[in-house]
């Protein structure tokens, strides 16, 4: 298991886990430096009683150098030792007539401070030698006194230091959850206004007026997404509002005309035409059903590949040879300027560098030349530009010049040759190749095109130039 | 010419077969892989026309195995026009391939091109009293030289070594410009209207006839045919 999925998933229950993890190491640690303190001063407590004791002791065998007076010394110290022996004495001397011992176990213990045990119980003892005095040689007291007390003590202390640290524990932790719940009220508001938001009401948003600071941020960047998936959703409703209405309109007619051709005998010639004109229809609703699946194509992120090493200058030449009686009729002159090379499928781009001038000829106004401007630029992108006189388009529409089925002239609806899908097939064909359109209009002049980046095809073996179709049919 | 349809879908094979009988090929149709397998290698076929998606065996493995033995054209047709099936297609040996929905002329257009690959072509056309001289890039009618601009002469060339036969508006594009993607420009409408006023304009035998949508004919219609 990962330490994550130790870790509770609310973010106060994360706060509280915190809380007592630092409390506990806070606790620990002041709970063991008391303890440990107060050990050291029961010990010392305790060492300063022996000498005390010892003090007195001294005093009395110091000057007692006279066997005769021994006996009544040793009644003396029998008579400080309490019956539950926990206060011992003892004098060894090497001449017997100076000697008090009634414990051997006392014997062990060496000079100045030590721990001995026996009779079950631990003794603290202090030893000290006292120097000869007349008759008496040097002896070695030593002081013992049972250390249960002060073991007690220290039991006593720790017990105390483990509940107060438990129990500090226990409420920090509580008090931080609760703590945590109350800063994160705010949260729970937002989820309750989340939980409102819904499709059929795009426009509503998360009112940031009474929002710690810290979730303003948040919840104005989280509005700004909401704003854009609106913006798309109403874009997707309108364009599918669209597509129904390209695709309802060529249904209606095959429809309508099929229903009157059959609702009485005609003859052949008769019905040979009504299946000329559904021809037509249909073909028109293959175009679009085309468009849009090579555009749904391009929204997925689809990359062009066959990519060879285009001339844009060239490109565009051979374009302007299939438009050229398009330019004738229209009166129009066609002007090249500049070259760059590309790294792109040249039968796509071709369609792209199609479509921009069939746009240019057909929306221009007074043109006499549309003049396609091709220029590298420093960042080592390929700009190509067509300007046609024309407009003027407000900036509104320039923005939307490239959507499907966007039309300036809502009048031009219904001509049988443009379905809409012109410059939004641009934009698809454009973005596969890693580029971007551009659409301005200044002083009467209309500028649309794309950059595209720079370069040769990357691979060494030049590709087959990528055809459609395949195999060219024989000429 | 023998022609090995495989498909699946009843209405497609129908009219396949209908339409492909008609312009005098002998077709044999099979609705899945592993049969058409089986009979592309055992039957000598001069084309086969291929779904990419089958039952069972599907169109692209059908065609990696066929190869292992038979080198028969294939033309593939595709529902997904997606670069990925494209090149899987012509990778496993397809000599060419169609996106679904595809017109029935291209079709056609295409088998005959698979299918007379390689066969000599003929130098002068005649359609009725329109004569093309394809090596001096000449047209006369009626004994006067027409004055073609060679994208009209390449045009009319077009149409003429297909007389009789519709020839839809995307093989016009293709072959004439050289452009293969779907247009939707009117250029080829405007080059036929200029191309008919040089060819017909002056006489009462119209030979340059529109096939409302799906293309153009040139044929010499004696007793002045439907126009």
């Amino acid at each position: 298991m990962t330490p994550a999925s130790i870790a509770p998933k609310s973010i106060a229950g994360r706060l509280a886990l915190m809380f007592a993890i630092a409390t506990t190491l806070v606790s620990v640690l002041a709970g063991v430096a008391i303890f440990g303190f107060q050990s050291l001063e029961l010990r010392r407590h305790q060492a300063e009683e022996l000498n005390a004791r010892m003090e007195i002791i001294d005093a009395m065998i110091r000057h007692a150098g006279d066997p005769k007076r021994w006996p009544m010394l040793g009644d003396k110290l029998e008579s400080f030792t309490p019956a539950n022996g926990s206060t011992r004495y003892r004098v060894d001397c090497p001449d017997a007539r100076f000697r008090f011992a009634p414990d051997d176990a006392l014997a062990r213990a060496r000079d100045g401070v030590d721990l001995i045990h026996f009779d079950g119980k631990r003794y603290m003892t202090l030893t000290r030698r006292v120097p000869p005095y007349l008759e008496r040689p040097e002896v070695r007291l030593v002081i013992a006194t049972d250390t249960a007390p002060f073991d007690a003590s220290r039991r006593v202390l720790g017990v105390g230091v483990l509940a107060v640290s438990l129990v500090t524990i226990a409420l920090v932790s509580l008090l931080g959850w609760w703590v945590a719940r109350k800063g994160l009220a705010p949260v729970d508001r937002l989820s309750q206004r989340a939980r409102a938001l819904n499709p059929n009401d795009l426009g509503l948003r998360m009112p940031t007026h009474d929002l710690p600071t810290e979730l303003v941020g948040l919840m104005t960047a989280f509005n700004g997404a909401l704003d854009r998936l609106q913006d798309a959703y109403e874009r997707l409703a309108s364009f599918n509002a669209d597509v129904a209405h390209e695709l309802r309109t060529p249904l209606g007619n095959l429809i309508g005309q099929t229903q009157v051709a059959l609702s009485r005998p005609r003859d052949a010639g008769e019905l040979e035409e009504v299946l000329h004109s559904n021809l037509e229809e249909l073909d028109r609703l293959r175009c679009i059903i085309n468009d849009m699946l090579f555009m749904a194509r391009a929204d997925q992120g689809a990359l062009a590949a066959n990519l060879e090493t285009v001339s844009l200058a060239a490109l565009t030449h051979k374009t302007a040879d299939f438009l050229d009686v398009l330019f004738e009729d229209a009166g129009v002159a066609l002007e090249v300027v500049g070259d760059g090379l590309v790294a792109a499928d040249a039968s796509l781009l071709g369609r792209a560098v199609t479509n921009l001038l069939d746009n240019a000829i057909r929306h221009g106004v007074d043109c006499k030349t549309v003049r396609v401007t091709i220029e590298p630029q420093p960042d080592g992108k390929v700009c190509l530009g067509v300007r046609n006189r024309g407009g003027p388009i407000p900036e509104a529409h320039l923005a939307r010049l490239f959507d499907r089925f966007y039309r300036l002239d809502r009048a031009r609806e219904h001509s049988h040759d443009v379905h809409g899908l012109g410059l939004a097939v641009v934009k698809a064909i454009v973005t596969m190749h890693g580029g971007a359109v551009f659409a301005r209009c200044d002083e009467g002049e209309v500028l649309i095109g794309f950059t595209l980046p720079g370069g040769a095809a990357p691979s060494g073996d030049p590709q087959e130039p990528a055809t459609r179709r395949g195999q060219p049919v024989q000429a | 010419m023998k022609i090995l349809i495989v498909e699946d879908e009843p209405k497609t094979v129908a009219y396949l077969r209908k339409g492909l009988t008609e312009q005098g090929y002998s077709v044999d149709f099979v609705g899945d892989g592993e049969d058409g397998l089986h009979l592309a290698q055992t039957l000598d076929y001069d084309a086969i026309v291929l779904d990419g998606m089958l039952p069972g065996l599907d169109g692209v493995a059908m065609l990696e195995r066929l190869r292992q033995t038979r080198q028969t054209p294939v033309i593939m047709l595709t529902a997904r026009d997606s670069v990925d099936d494209r090149l899987r297609g012509l990778g496993a040996g397809a000599d060419d391939y169609l996106v679904k929905p595809f017109s029935f002329l291209e079709l056609l257009a295409r088998l005959q091109a698979i299918t007379r690959r390689g066969r000599g072509e003929a130098t002068t056309i005649t359609v009725g009293d329109l004569h093309l001289d394809l090596l001096a890039r000449r047209a006369t009618r009626a004994g006067r030289r027409l004055n073609l601009t060679a994208k009209e002469f390449a045009l009319l060339a077009v149409l003429g070594r297909r007389q009789s036969q519709i020839v839809s508006k995307t093989i016009i594009t293709e072959l004439v410009w050289d452009i293969n993607f779907d247009t939707n420009t009117n250029v080829v409408e405007v080059a036929i209207k200029r191309l008919r006023a040089k060819i017909d304009g002056m006489f009462e035998t119209k030979l340059l006839h529109t096939v409302r949508g799906m293309g153009y004919v040139l044929e010499h219609r004696p007793d002045g045919g439907p126009e």
